[in-house]
């Protein structure tokens, strides 16, 4: 509060000296000033980029990070300074902040970086001075309206179509037509009626021919009635047909309901069934030919199929005061006009301008340069009025269209950045999944080299080295043993996405193929979760059960892994593991030859092991 | 013939406004009247920048020393970089101090206590030489520079009227929210308060002489004027 004039504080109560000789009660004790050596220069490191000020300065706002005794987390002995890993740049905001007393946000810095250092330090947004805040304001609700898209299309698209109720489906095909075959036919289709509807009321009023034994020129509406009318029956039946397709499939039905698109189908639909009920009633004939005129507003229903049509409504919308105020300008200006026009016309011999509401047609076509020329003023003061009435009409119109067409391009390039968002985040999606997979699959290759380490002497020694370990940083080493103790845990490991995919779609290929080793599977270690008939039909093919000999076990298909795994359980005498194709890990079966003799020492007295892994999933264990 | 005198009469009616309007233009072409504000001339004023004596004289000046002096200059200079202080920009800054109320009237007259040349403006000197007093001084200082407070005309007297607008103006400073409620003779039975105890010879006035002798002779008077002393 006083955070700012804090320097005058001495002064204010120097001040209060003034006060002593009116009062009638003694006085407070003040407080003891104890920390005499508040007096000196703190130094901040701010990376590198060092920030001096006093400790006075620091003290005067004592909720936030640097004012408290949090700054003391910060302090680094050596150097005899308070170190802060964070960017330097914002930072000099922040303390001009404490210099000042006011924060200022700089416009070249992104929004949530700054939101993120100001949270850090302990200051609220909230105190950012009057020149910047609108700024900050601004780019803030920017931000959350992006991320809040994001979050709406993340949503949109992760909802796979398994889950949706027919009806949830069927609104779904109608939001987005994008989404299945059916709904962009759906789509088509109705705007090919549309477009058919809305030229069939325009060719209807084209006069087609003389009629024979009639001297009056029928239009064509009335020529092939029975053709128009099967025409617009059919287009009708569609439209109300797809109008209750749509209330039946809204989450909501009473917003659906009110809103415009909902009035637009039915006012372009009501008219025909109006029609249907009154042909008998001569006598609102009348009324039945105006709502003939309604059947234009099919022609709204366009903008379902167009974007831009869309972004024109809102544009109007939005800018609703700039029309109203070109609306009420133009008439002050029309009624001025109008009035002097008349009363300097008045004198003129059968002037057109009989009374001022007459004149309101000459302003209004003078005003917008239209100028037809049926209302022409012929005295001489008409004619300087007149010319003064065309200029200023041209300026009282030009004023708030700027206005309007400023809105219209900042919504339409909302609506293309979105659009461009949304087509980038597909490839966005995908690098960043790309990058996830390299991840673990950096884990994959530490388990291999790190697993492999005790047998690498082996396999050194018979010179099938293919796997070189590669060195890894701390940070990362640490990493991985951890996902490894978490493996060890839950007694499973982590394989890459597509073996998983692949191993699934193997088995289930596998339960049609026929039986293989059923001495293999009949170890008692072997089991898999799909059913046990799997066991059988696992692919392993034992050439020979020499345990002497170097024997290939064949697993097709099966990562890598499999090899270290039945390593890995040899090692510590694991059970069976299961294999689940509907889990996002897959744990290879255990294969154990008897007796299981795979050992990961490099000792022995003549056997070598070698074990060799490539990609391409053929998997050599040497028996010892 | 009555076509023509009506287009006449209107006529004449459109030359008598567009007349009007061109003898106002001129009228402020020619500079007689100012149809827009100037806003221009008040950028001026803001300009004047003033410099303080050297560091060596005001310490021979005032009881500080040099480094009071530069932590009360830095001070200064943050929240008046033009080097002086103007009424508003000092009415501000104390009222900033006491949010709950109006500090207004007790900083004008605090104020003019401080301009002592009157000059509607407190430079550097003025303001430390006051607080010199106030701060440093003897207590025959501090009851005179309290005594030309009260005295807003400068008379050599304190009358009812100017202490009621001192206790007045003190009172503000509490604002609404206090406890007992504030009653609105509140201040005058403390002026009453103080000046049977101020006005020995009962003439309605409190003279200098007058004022220093009861305040000395209070303890509470003389205790709280050492009260600010370590505020530097």
């Amino acid at each position: 509060m006083a955070g700012g004039v804090a320097a005058w504080l001495p002064f204010a109560r120097a001040a209060a000296i003034g006060w002593m000789p009116v009062a009638s009660a003694p006085m407070p004790i003040p407080p003891k000033d104890k920390r005499k050596s508040q007096e000196g220069l703190i130094i901040l490191n701010v990376s590198g980029t060092k920030f001096q000020t006093w400790k006075n300065t620091l003290e005067r706002y004592p909720d936030t990070l640097l004012g408290s005794t949090e700054r003391d987390f910060f302090f680094h002995e050596e150097t005899n300074e308070y170190f802060f890993d964070r960017d330097p740049d914002i930072f000099r905001h922040i303390l001009n902040f404490y210099r000042t007393g006011k924060l200022h946000y700089p416009r070249q810095e992104c929004i949530s970086a700054y939101d993120e250092e100001l949270a850090f330090f302990g200051i609220i947004p909230e105190i950012i001075g009057d020149c910047c805040y609108e700024e900050y304001k601004d780019r803030r609700r920017e931000n959350a309206e992006r991320l809040q898209d994001d979050e709406e299309m993340d949503q949109s698209n992760d909802t796979t179509p398994v889950n949706l109720t027919p009806r949830e489906y069927l609104w779904r095909a109608f939001e987005n037509p994008h989404t299945s075959t059916l709904a962009l036919v759906f789509y088509y289709v109705t705007g090919f009626f549309i477009a058919i509807s809305v030229m069939a009321n325009v060719v209807e009023t084209v006069p087609c021919g003389l009629m024979p034994n009639r001297s009056k020129e029928l239009s064509c509406g009335d020529r092939y009635a029975l053709a128009f009318f099967c025409l617009d029956t059919a287009c009708v039946m569609i439209f109300t047909f797809e109008y209750l397709l749509r209330l039946v499939a809204a989450p909501c039905r009473f917003k659906f309901m009110k809103s415009v698109m909902s009035v637009i189908d039915v006012v372009a639909i009501m008219p025909y069934y109006i029609g249907l009920v009154m042909t008998d009633n001569d006598q609102v004939s009348g009324a039945f030919v105006t709502l003939r005129v309604f059947r234009v507003f099919r022609i709204f229903k366009f903008s379902r199929h167009s974007a831009g049509l869309r972004i024109l409504g809102y544009t109007l919308k939005s800018c609703a005061s700039e029309l109203g105020f070109l609306l009420f300008s133009l008439t002050m200006a029309i009624i001025i006009f109008a009035t002097v026009m008349f009363y300097a016309e008045k004198g003129s011999t059968a002037s057109k301008f009989t009374s001022i509401p007459a004149a309101f047609w000459y302003t209004i076509v003078t005003m917008t340069t239209l100028g037809y020329g049926d209302m022409v003023p012929k005295t001489i003061v008409g004619k300087v009025f007149g010319s003064i009435c065309s200029l200023s009409g041209v300026l009282v119109i030009a004023l708030p269209v700027p206005v309007i067409v400023s809105n219209f391009s900042r919504i339409y390039h909302q609506s293309q950045r979105a659009e461009k968002r949304r087509a980038q985040r597909k490839s966005r999606v995908a690098k960043i999944r790309a990058a996830k997979i390299r991840g673990t699959n950096a884990y994959m290759r530490y388990k291999h080299s790190g697993v492999m380490d005790s047998v690498e002497e082996a396999s050194k020694e018979a010179g099938k080295l293919l796997v070189s370990k590669a060195t890894s940083p701390p940070f990362e080493s640490q990493h991985h043993h951890l996902l490894h103790c978490l493996e060890k845990t839950t007694n499973h490991e982590f394989v890459d996405e597509q073996t998983f995919q692949t191993n699934c779609m193997e088995i289930s290929m596998m339960n049609k193929a026929g039986s293989r080793s059923s001495s293999l599977a009949s170890s008692p270690r072997l089991s898999s979760c799909c059913s046990r008939r799997h066991r059988k039909k696992s692919s392993f093919s034992l050439p020979s059960t020499n345990n002497q000999e170097l024997s290939t076990i064949q697993i097709r298909e099966r990562p890598v892994v499999n090899s270290r795994s039945s390593l890995n359980a040899r090692l510590n005498d694991d059970g069976g593991m299961t294999l689940k194709c509907d889990a996002s890990y897959i744990t290879p079966s255990m294969v154990t030859l008897s007796p299981p003799a795979v050992t990961s020492s490099g000792g022995g007295d003549g056997p070598t092991g070698s074990i060799t892994y490539s990609q391409s999933n053929i998997v050599r264990v040497s028996a010892l | 013939m009555d076509g023509e005198e009506q287009s006449d009469s209107s006529l004449r009616a459109i030359a008598i406004v567009v007349l009007c309007c061109g003898a106002v233009k001129m009228l402020h072409l020619m500079g007689v009247i100012s149809v827009e504000d100037k806003v221009d001339d008040d950028l001026e004023m803001t300009m004047v920048c003033h410099r303080p004596e050297g560091l060596g004289q005001l310490e021979a000046l005032t009881n500080f020393n040099k480094r009071e002096l530069q932590v009360l200059y830095r001070g200064f200079k943050n929240e008046c970089p033009s080097g002086v202080v103007n009424e508003d920009t000092f009415k501000q800054i104390y009222s900033q101090f006491f949010p709950h109320g109006d500090a207004s009237p007790y900083a004008h007259y605090l104020f003019n206590a401080f301009d002592t040349e009157h000059s509607g403006s407190i430079k550097f000197e003025d303001f430390v030489m006051a607080l010199s007093i106030l701060l440093r001084g003897s207590v025959r200082e501090k009851l005179q520079w309290t005594f030309n407070l009260y005295d807003i005309n400068h008379d050599g007297y304190i009358n009812k009227e100017e202490m009621t607008d001192i206790v007045r103006a003190i009172y503000d400073m509490m604002g609404k929210y206090t406890y007992p409620a504030l009653k609105n003779d509140s201040h005058k039975q403390h002026v009453e308060a103080f000046f049977r105890k101020m006005d020995k010879n009962r003439d309605g006035v409190v003279t200098l002489d007058e004022f220093i002798l009861s305040c000395q002779e209070d303890e509470n008077i003389m205790r709280s004027l050492q009260l600010f002393e370590n505020v530097i």
